[in-house]
């Protein structure tokens, strides 16, 4: 039996609904179409694409498919069905797991079985055969069998089972005499099978056994503490136990030591362990959590305060990185040094200084010009924005990005660094982490919209204010494990900061969902910009003047205003309001720019609430008056001459027209040609001049920026995210790739070719791989074809032994020896007939 | 949330819009746990401090009232993390309490386990400590109560003082209140400082700060010990008590270095107190020589730092501190809260003024150029010399001559730093000098002769920077001052914030060598005051002495 080919079959029989379902949940089938259902079935089993699809698998899900691949043979055909799985499935109902075999068959992870089954009955299903590849060592948590120890080959396992086997009967334990490690596997089965429940098997054990046998709850392996290693655990019997839980357990046989440092749970004393259940915690529906309450105001308040906040702070990280562009480590990233020179100019500590860096990087505010390696500033597009667009700009480069800022400053994988990940350094990149934001603000969403409903009923009164649930770590996490348990271990350590930053982006407040930031999160960019532009206050075109020098700005700024204030003086504290103070310094920054006094008075005295106080007006007018009493211009060269009048006659000569020659006094004169120019022009004259050490000469050379293609578009609008604006809600998971149009080209070119072409390019390699591998696992012959390096096909009936990296080893017995063949080269291959019905374990 | 009058900054400062319909309520609200930091005319601004939040939540007031009044009064939305930021801050004081036990002694007490152990375990704490009586209660050596409580406000576990005070010697003290009566915000100042037990009055000059002292003395009724900066500040004091209380001559002491009379209420220097001799300080026992029920600085801002360790030891007795600028030029702030004890009372110069408590005050910077060789000088100088010499600029002689020819027939004090400079100020003006080697009886008799009228013009060095009453002083000329000092500055223009019989405004001249590090420093000294609401106008020295001036 091929499961590809049972797979195909199901395949081409599913209608269209059926299939344009699978290709929107399993993308990477839909792109590149694939070209007939024989290949669309070898992507399917493909290892990548069974990987991505268990990914993406809820917590019920996964345990019901664990459960069919641990009651099924694929090999031998034997299938299972609701009815036998619901039994192993705690709290599992038949309709229930049936539903979900049916998902589980949509999403071509299962099949029916046999194909040709009485539709009246509830169906049996198979997994595809390359399932046991994929879903790792120990499905449902499970660990090995006695009879699998005994199998393993290990020749310290065997000898372990018959001599625990032996003192437990020697010790008077109703177990069968065994004197093989298969035996003594039978005989340790069978004597915990007596067992009606744990705390019957644990009777006279120390107590800690129970509080050891549940920490195996989720994985079969247990780390043994340090005191305990040193192989005194392989000898543990009952005369001698060691005095542990530990020691008690392992002595009787309900742990395996596997090694030195591990022991492993064996499956037998799982099912004890969980009650007699395969799973023991199966939840079809997302658990319930209790969450906090904060009221709606509390929310609003926190979130626009951010939003304000993290406009402003971006605008001055602007301002700064265009001021002075920031500087790259050879190791790559932003050195802390010019993060802590930011975080002064922002204001900020240096933790947030380098969140605001990644976030502007991310936005593509901040650019990295590859000739000077310094980031430099590309924001126009962004600052002439109104501000609920450059909210929107931020937030939505923020999902879509694969940094994680988060991780600026955790230890660096680089062993000899020893130092925290620099900012904008390629180790704080996750190409993950867009999919995992997503998942988790969808986790949220749920999470927000279920707790919300909950207490309005509960409390009824509807007095108090408004409240919503606040999401905390630990409830997105259940919620999210529930919703992709394979994917827990990665977000795991990048939620908090997920979380931390959807605060800082307003997206959620005091750690509620918003409503802009669930609009955000759906992609409805729209939605989420009407939302804002209601919270966030006009800009302000005035401030108020005092006379201890300071200007306050009541509130957000207009762009314009707040820049030309920057220049004339320097700001001051962190909040919505900013300080700016005059001082002579800065009043003479302001001229240096080309301001007049005139146009400075007139400056304030148009954008003041107030009457400008006098101290201000003085302090103006006074630096204005003494602005310039230095006076700097350019030259390249000079020439001094004792002889005055010798100089004096210089710049009026024709021959010297071109030296652009000045006098600056009675003996010294400069020129705008160089050194080189200017001597060589005056020799030329014969006036024989004597060259000054030219390091006197500073010449000022100014690279050139270079013009990088400003990022008119922001990221929300560029093509290909989500549905753009307007877009209607649908199914998150839709977004990770796959959208209408590729699945229906898919489709169409699936339709246009016969159901089974074994010989499909795509399909033949995994075809033979399939057969091989079933082979190998059964012990059985193959005749295969395979083609020479001169193009000659020879045919051959061997016996597998191994499969790796695209080679196959086998046995050839008619030649009595081993070859190894490419898998390219195999044409086809094909399972001899049992020959020897014993030989298969299954059979 | 829409249109508040405050405006919360994420970096902890409150912005106050005083010109706003609700300021009035704001400032009430939030003056219980946010410290006033300036201000300016049109925008007060405060700042949350942990201190400042213990303070409230010692009077009483919860974190749930403080994020109330934010939110209600904020105008933006007010920064989260500052609000939860309050919350943990508020919810730290009162896990410790000093109490009273009576077989122990002094005792302090948690009923978190795990704050007393974080406690108990830091290093600088231990030795302060006793015995632990049980997990929950640890033994404090009674004479290590100011210290372990200056070291818990250090690592953020504030003490809450439940101990309470020793009652000290009882004495009758009344205020004779004939012709006068104490002022609605005098009378607000004694009942916070009362009911918080112990810390700082903080009033401008001239606004009577000694007669708070009397109230409080009157309202305590026990024996009591004044600390006093100088010897005419503790004959001015004991004036006033004559004048002002029931007390007489007899049971008034004075305790200098001219002096030394232990009597129920003793005024006593700071200088005599810290005059060391063999290396010990042979008139501490002072402290200790009489049951004070309560002690009194004056110019707690001046506070020496071996009065602050002496302090350290009395905090069973109730301590008045008084200033006018609570600003340290060292920084220590901070030890006079924990030490004498926190503000009780605080209010804006400006709002005395408008009360009219305080005379009006027109602050004028005048500006003068160095002549061409002065300049010369300046350039060329070590930059130890560097103020000294454009503080001391002849021209500014010329100025001084111009401006006091002006305000012919006021009473006038020409105030600097260097005697040089001021010996010759004397000299063109034909005026008498005060300075630190004047003896304390010419002195008195030219203080009396101005207050009468009979000397018009002083020229006083930095000795009369304090405590010094001249109520008919009107206008004083600056010619130099120690460097950057805010505080003197403020000070100086104390000397003229009495009232004036006639209502007239007093003028502070301040004469500043423009480009120099004189105007560097002028600029620093101004910030307090100008913090205080008080804006400098700038002239020229070219226009003195002509037009209307």
């Amino acid at each position: 039996m091929s499961s590809l080919k049972v797979l195909t079959k199901a395949l081409a029989g599913r209608s269209d609904a059926s299939l344009r379902s699978l290709l929107l949940v399993r993308p990477d089938l839909a792109e590149p179409p694939a070209v007939g259902f024989a290949a669309l079935a070898a992507r399917a089993t493909s290892r990548a694409s069974m990987s991505r699809a268990l990914d993406s698998l809820t917590a019920p899900q996964l345990q019901v498919l664990e459960t069919l691949h641990l009651d099924t043979d694929v090999d031998a055909g034997i299938a299972a069905g609701a009815a036998d799985l619901a039994g192993y499935l705690r709290g599992g109902t038949v309709a229930g797991v049936q539903s979900i075999l049916a998902e589980l068959a949509e999403r071509a992870l299962i099949h029916p079985w046999p194909e040709d089954s009485d539709p009246s009955v509830l169906p049996q299903y198979l997994p595809v055969s390359s399932l046991k590849d994929v879903i790792g060592a120990h499905p449902a948590g499970l660990g090995r069998s006695y009879r699998a120890f005994a199998q393993a080959g290990s020749a310290v396992w065997g000898p372990h089972l018959v001599a625990v086997a032996a003192d437990l009967r020697s010790h008077g334990a109703q177990i069968a005499p065994a004197a093989t490690p298969l035996e003594a596997a039978a005989a340790l089965a069978g004597w915990v099978e007596q067992f009606a429940n744990l705390d019957h098997l644990l009777l006279g054990a120390p107590e800690a056994a129970a509080a050891l046998l549940s920490r195996f709850a989720t994985g079969p392996i247990g780390s043994v503490p340090p005191s305990a290693r040193g192989g005194a655990l392989l000898h543990a019997n009952l005369d001698d136990d060691g005095g542990t839980a530990l020691g008690w357990l392992v002595s009787r046989g309900l742990l395996v030591p596997i090694d030195d440092e591990h022991v492993e749970l064996p499956a037998e004393v799982s099912a004890l362990v969980r009650g007699g259940w395969l799973v023991a915690d199966f939840s079809p529906e997302p658990p319930a959590v209790e969450l906090k309450q904060a009221s709606v105001a509390v929310r609003n308040n926190a979130s626009v305060s951010a939003i304000a906040e993290l406009l402003r702070t971006t605008a001055d990280l602007v301002a700064a990185v265009s001021a002075a562009p920031v500087a790259t480590l050879r190791t790559g990233g932003v050195g802390v040094r010019e993060v802590r020179r930011l975080a002064s100019a922002l204001r900020v500590d240096s933790a947030s200084a380098a969140f605001h860096l990644e976030l502007a990087a991310m936005a593509s505010l901040v650019v990295l010009d590859v000739d000077t390696s310094r980031w430099v500033a590309r924001a126009d597009g962004w600052l002439s924005r109104p501000r609920p667009e450059q909210w929107l700009w931020l937030a939505s480069a923020w999902l879509a990005s694969d940094r994680v800022p988060a991780l600026v400053g955790a230890a660096s994988s680089l062993a000899s660094a020893g130092t925290g990940i620099n900012a904008l350094a390629a180790e704080a990149q996750r190409p993950e982490a867009p999919a995992l934001r997503r998942r988790v603000l969808a986790a949220m969403a749920e999470l927000g919209a279920a707790g919300a409903a909950a207490p309005a009923g509960a409390s009824g009164s509807g007095q108090g204010p408004a409240k919503a649930p606040v999401l905390d770590a630990a409830a997105v996490l259940a919620r999210f494990r529930w919703h992709h348990p394979r994917q827990v271990r990665r977000v795991v350590k990048l939620l908090p900061g997920f979380l931390a930053e959807a605060e800082l982006l307003g997206i959620t407040g005091a750690g509620v969902l918003t409503p802009p930031g669930s609009a955000v999160a759906q992609q409805r960019w729209e939605a989420a910009l009407a939302q804002l532009a209601e919270t966030l206050p006009a800009a302000l075109e005035h401030v108020i003047l005092q006379g201890d020098l300071t200007a306050v700005a009541p509130g957000y700024l207009s762009p314009a205003l707040a820049g030309e204030l920057a220049l004339l003086a320097d700001a001051e504290g962190q909040g919505p309001a900013t300080i700016f103070r005059f001082s002579a310094a800065s009043i003479r920054r302001a001229l240096d720019a080309g301001r007049t006094g005139a146009d400075i008075a007139a400056f304030l005295s148009k954008h003041s609430a107030t009457p400008v106080p006098q101290p201000l007006d003085y302090l103006v007018r006074d630096t204005a008056a003494r602005h310039g009493h230095l006076k700097v211009g350019a030259a390249s060269s000079f020439v001094i001459c004792e002889d005055e009048s010798l100089l004096a006659g210089l710049p009026g000569q024709p021959a010297f027209a071109a030296l652009g020659l000045r006098l600056l006094a009675p003996t010294a004169a400069v020129s705008t040609a160089s050194v080189q120019v200017l001597a060589a022009a005056l020799a030329a004259a014969g006036l024989a001049p004597a060259m000054l050490d030219p390091a006197d000469n500073v010449l000022s050379v100014r690279r050139r920026a270079v013009a990088l293609p400003p990022p008119g578009l922001a990221p929300y609008e560029r093509p290909g995210s989500g549905q753009g604006p307007g877009g209607t809600d649908s199914d998150a998971e839709a977004s990770d790739g796959a959208d209408s149009d590729s699945v229906d080209a898919a489709l169409a070119l699936l339709r246009s070719r016969p159901a089974w072409q074994p010989h499909g390019a795509e399909a033949a390699p995994a075809l033979v791989l399939e057969t091989l591998g079933q082979a190998i696992r059964r012990r059985r012959m193959v005749r295969m074809s395979v083609v020479d390096s001169s193009g000659n096909t020879e045919e051959l009936a061997v016996l597998p032994l191994s499969l790796s990296g695209g080679r196959v080893r086998t046995y050839d017995e008619q030649g009595e020896r081993e070859r190894v063949f490419s898998i390219h080269r195999i044409m086809d291959v094909e399972l001899e007939p049992a020959i020897d019905p014993k030989e298969d374990p299954h059979g | 949330m829409a249109d508040g009058p405050l405006i919360v900054q994420s970096d902890k400062t409150i912005l106050l819009e005083v010109d706003h319909p609700q300021a009035t309520e704001a400032r009430h609200a939030i003056a219980a746990f946010a410290e006033l930091e300036r201000a300016p005319e049109h925008m007060h601004s405060y700042r949350l401090t942990p201190l400042g939040l213990w303070n409230a939540r010692a009077a009483g007031i919860d974190a749930e009232k403080v994020l109330d009044t934010l939110l209600t009064y904020s105008r933006f939305p007010v920064p989260h993390s500052l609000l939860i930021d309050v919350e943990e801050t508020m919810a730290r004081y009162g896990r410790l309490r000093l109490e009273k036990d009576p077989i122990h002694g002094l005792v302090m007490r948690t009923d978190d386990y795990y704050v007393l152990e974080e406690v108990v375990r830091a290093k600088k704490v231990e030795p302060l400590l006793g015995p632990r009586i049980d997990p929950l209660t640890v033994v404090v050596h009674s004479s290590q109560r100011g210290a372990l409580k200056q070291l818990l406000l250090k690592i953020g576990w504030p003490a809450e003082d439940l101990a309470g005070y020793v009652d000290g010697t009882p004495h009758p003290i009344a205020l004779l209140e004939e012709g006068w009566t104490l002022r609605p915000y005098q009378h607000l100042a004694v009942e916070n400082f009362w009911a918080g037990g112990s810390g700082v009055v903080v009033l401008p000059c001239g606004a009577g700060k000694t007669l708070v002292g009397a109230a409080a003395m009157a309202t305590s009724s026990t024996t009591t010990l004044i600390l006093v900066t100088n010897t005419v500040s503790a004959r001015q004091w004991k004036d006033e008590l004559l004048k002002r209380t029931t007390l007489t001559e007899g049971e008034i002491g004075e305790y200098s270095g001219a002096v030394k009379e232990v009597r129920p209420v003793t005024i006593a220097t700071y200088q005599v107190l810290t005059a060391k001799r063999g290396g010990l300080f042979p008139h501490l026992e002072l402290l200790d020589a009489n049951n004070w029920g309560l002690i009194i600085y004056d110019e707690v801002h001046l506070l020496p730092a071996p009065v602050f360790r002496m302090t350290a030891d009395l905090q069973a007795r109730r301590r008045l501190g008084l200033t006018a600028t609570l600003v340290r030029e060292d920084g220590r702030e901070g030890e006079v809260f924990s030490l004498i004890g926190p503000k009780r009372y605080d209010a804006p110069w400006k709002d005395i003024e408008s009360q009219g408590y305080i005379a009006p005050a027109d602050c004028v910077e005048v500006r003068v150029d160095l002549p061409r060789d002065e300049r010369m000088a300046y350039a060329m100088a070590d930059d130890g010399d560097k103020y000294r010499l454009c503080a001391t600029s002849e021209t500014k002689t010329a100025v001084v001559e111009a401006l006091v020819a002006q305000h012919a027939g006021e009473q006038l004090l020409v105030i600097g730093q260097y005697i040089d400079q001021l010996d010759e100020i004397a000299e063109r003006l034909n005026a008498p000098v005060i300075k630190g080697d004047t003896k304390v009886k010419e002195r008195q008799r030219l203080f009396d002769a101005f207050r009468r009228g009979e000397v018009s013009t002083l020229v006083v060095s930095k000795v009369a920077n304090f405590s010094i009453d001249l109520p008919e002083a009107s206008v004083a000329i600056q010619v130099s001052g120690s460097f950057g000092s805010r505080q003197e500055e403020a000070q100086r223009l104390g000397r003229l914030l009495r009232p004036k019989a006639d209502g007239r405004s007093a003028r502070f001249y301040t004469l500043v060598a423009r480009d120099t590090l004189d105007a560097d420093f002028a600029a620093k000294r101004q910030r307090f005051l100008a913090e205080q609401g008080y804006a400098y106008r700038i002239l020229d020295a070219k226009d003195i002495g002509g037009a209307s001036e």
